[in-house]
């Protein structure tokens, strides 16, 4: 659904679609209305294989792996170890910010996220499920510590994520020199849904365009592996 | 003259007054012709007075209708009829304890020589009740505790709040009832309520957040009923094997409708009724007043009842639905039809046939469904007049059949569709009365025209509720 799915949402989805695509596995994305309800953990995106269905990368990844098809074989226990921390620094980091700049920030909220989230839904009932939807993620922020950031604070963070991606990518193709990894598949998926979505304000695309090797890196990801579909969406 | 004390008259009528004499508690009696009876049945009397004692927060002009009638009584006879309508009139209002009618000659400077005075002695129901009772569904009990204000302003308004616990669902809502001054069969209701529902037969969790307003009126010989609900419905899976049918069907909706009802009950009870019939016709129109679901939903309920020789009871019933999609979302799982089970075809499983996806049964469209039974006393009459009148044997036909339509097609493709594959069972079993208002069941069935997919319940199966096929 393009005028209701949120940056958060399409950031993770994209992750996971890159992921499938650098493994090869052929795949076919289905929108729907109450995907976050269907889905067994209640995040989106899943995946529905045969009779199975598995959600968010963590698992989609094991999944996978279990089937034959892995993308950090290769690695040893060392650069695996380094690949969770970087990816943890993604969720904690890119992920929460996605998150707080959605909800946690008035003018966001509501020029954008609640209209985009309350629309498969007639009234009341998409007004009601938004501002739930929006007590949650504040409570979940609270719970973290994040509640009384203020919104500079939050693309500071963000520009510290991506210093640190940056340092580490260098001039490397990918993370991890010459493979694609699932590392790769999630900053592509968050960086690249950051530049291409339209906020109230730039300010959170400009801290990643400030990084020129993650834009490479971004564009060099959407040719490989994206070339037969068009990503952009507003 | 003497005192006449008309008191808890059931079946009319009753012996004759003797003058001076009191008669107390008089049920079922006959009329014995006696002479001086005759008398005073044609004697004209004129009733002069009608006073209810006892009234606290009920307001007078409320009553004053239902005792209307008294003032018209000719005779002492129709005096006595009037006065005992008016008792049940005004008992059925459900703002009373108790009430006792009292007939009296005449006092005062008015009084007339063949004037009747009658005074209804009323205890009213306290301000605030509170109940506590089990309840039987289909196929499922509960504990419902129940906090009430009859007649909280005065004309019979109730106001209920109530609480219910259930081995298939929870759930809490509150009603507000008012009938219309002088004519209680027209009343309005508005209830505010909230229940979860578990469904194990397709792997379905439901949680409906609502509010609905009805309106209730006698037309002719039928009730009619007008409302309008909004229902915010939430679903989700049971347990992490649901199918990926039911998955699709999770999240939130809103339906928004319109709906009526019409019922024709000439039956002498609800429960194994003896004669008599009923007419039940109900539609639904949603989605034209907001809401995500628009449909149309048509279902209706026949049952006929006839007593034949040696107390045996012959019944036959027949239920249809369909449900017709407006636009083109499909259906919603939480208003399609279900069928099979105790209540409905017996032998097999409940809500167990018709369309499925990996042993999750997403209901259908469209159904239709039938049962004959006969019911006769227990075999050698055991504890006859007593307990034993509880029980009843019957012996069971039911058929049906539950499927999706496709409905570019014609009517005539439909019925086809309905008429292939109908499942049907025959069987006999125990039938126990629970007072007024279950009834509980123990059967041998034997299913046949079983489908793929279907989950039957052959041999012993019980079941207990209110609603039989």
């Amino acid at each position: 659904m393009d005028d209701q799915i949120l940056l958060s949402d399409h950031a993770s989805s994209l992750s996971v679609q890159a992921y499938l695509r650098m493994c090869g596995l052929p795949i076919q994305v289905v929108c729907r209305y109450n995907a976050e309800y269907m889905s067994p953990s209640g995040k989106i995106p899943f995946i529905h294989v045969g009779n199975q269905v598995v959600s968010e990368l963590g698992p989609v990844v094991q999944f996978t792996k279990a089937k034959g098809h892995s993308l950090s074989d290769s690695l040893d226990d060392v650069q695996r170890a380094e690949m969770k921390a970087y990816m943890e620094l993604v969720y904690n980091m890119l992920l929460t910010s996605e998150l707080f700049v959605q909800w946690c920030d008035d003018a966001t909220a509501g020029e954008i996220s609640r209209p985009r989230y309350s629309s498969p839904y007639s009234w009341p009932l998409g007004n009601i499920l938004a501002y739930q939807k929006q007590w949650e993620v504040r409570r979940k922020m609270n719970a973290i510590g994040w509640g009384g950031k203020t919104l500079e604070q939050v693309y500071e963070d963000v520009n510290q994520c991506c210093q640190a991606l940056s340092q580490r990518l260098g001039t490397q193709p990918y993370f991890f020199n010459k493979q694609a990894t699932e590392l790769d598949a999630l900053v592509f998926g968050h960086l690249f849904t950051i530049l291409t979505t339209r906020l109230t304000s730039t300010e959170l695309a400009e801290r990643v365009k400030s990084y020129s090797n993650l834009l490479s890196f971004c564009r060099r990801i959407e040719q490989t592996y994206f070339e037969d579909k068009k990503l952009m969406k507003d | 003259m003497g005192t006449v004390h008309a008191r808890s008259l059931d079946p009319l009528p009753m012996q004759g007054p003797e003058l001076g004499v009191q008669a107390d508690d008089v049920e079922a009696l006959e009329i014995e012709q006696e002479p001086k009876q005759e008398v005073l049945e044609n004697k004209n009397v004129v009733v002069q007075q009608v006073t209810i004692d006892g009234l606290g927060r009920t307001k007078d002009d409320f009553l004053s209708y239902e005792i209307a009638e008294v003032f018209r009584a000719k005779n002492l006879i129709d005096v006595m009829r009037r006065s005992h309508e008016a008792r049940q009139k005004l008992l059925r209002l459900g703002i009373f304890r108790k009430v006792e009618v009292i007939i009296d000659t005449s006092r005062g400077e008015d009084a007339l020589p063949n004037g009747l005075d009658v005074t209804f002695e009323v205890t009213e129901l306290r301000r605030l009740t509170g109940s506590y009772n089990t309840m039987v569904g289909n196929n499922e009990g509960s504990m419902v505790l129940g906090v009430k204000l009859p007649n909280m302003l005065g004309r019979a308004e109730k106001l209920t709040f109530q609480f219910s616990y259930g081995t298939k669902e929870t759930s809490y809502g509150v009603s507000f009832f008012k009938p219309q001054p002088g004519q209680f069969e027209r009343n309005i209701s508005v209830n505010a309520y909230k229940v979860t529902g578990q469904f194990p037969w397709s792997s379905l969790r439901e949680t409906d957040r609502g509010i609905s307003t009805e309106l209730s009126f006698p037309l002719w010989k039928t009730s009619q009923t007008l409302k309008w609900e909004a229902v915010w419905r939430e679903l989700g899976s049971l347990g992490q094997t649901a199918s990926f049918a039911i998955r699709e069907e999770s999240g939130h909706s809103l339906k928004s409708s319109l709906s009526h009802a019409m019922v024709i009950d000439t039956r002498n009870s609800s429960i194994l009724p003896r004669k008599g019939g009923l007419l039940k016709i109900h539609q639904e129109l949603a989605g034209y007043t907001g809401g995500d679901a628009r449909f149309l939903k048509e279902d209706f309920e026949v049952q006929l009842n006839r007593t034949l020789i040696l107390d045996s009871v012959i019944s036959a019933s027949l239920w249809g639905g369909l449900l017709l999609p407006i636009g083109d979302k499909s259906t919603c799982i939480a208003d399609r039809f279900y069928l099979g089970g105790p209540t409905s075809i017996r032998g097999f499983s409940m809500y167990s046939m018709g369309p499925q996806s990996d042993g999750d049964f997403l209901g259908g469209e469209a159904y239709w469904a039938g049962g004959l039974h006969l019911y006769t006393p227990l075999p050698f009459r055991p504890g006859r007049g007593g307990f034993g009148d509880l029980f009843r044997t019957h012996f069971f036909l039911n058929a049906g059949n539950l499927c999706n339509l496709n409905y570019g097609e014609g009517p005539q493709a439909h019925l086809k569709k309905l008429a292939e594959c109908i499942r049907w069972s025959y069987g006999l079993g125990i039938v126990l009365r629970l007072g007024n208002i279950a009834r509980v069941e123990l059967n041998y069935c034997i299913p046949m025209g079983v489908q793929s997919g279907d989950r039957i319940c052959d041999g012993f199966q019980f079941g207990a509720g209110i609603r039989f096929l």
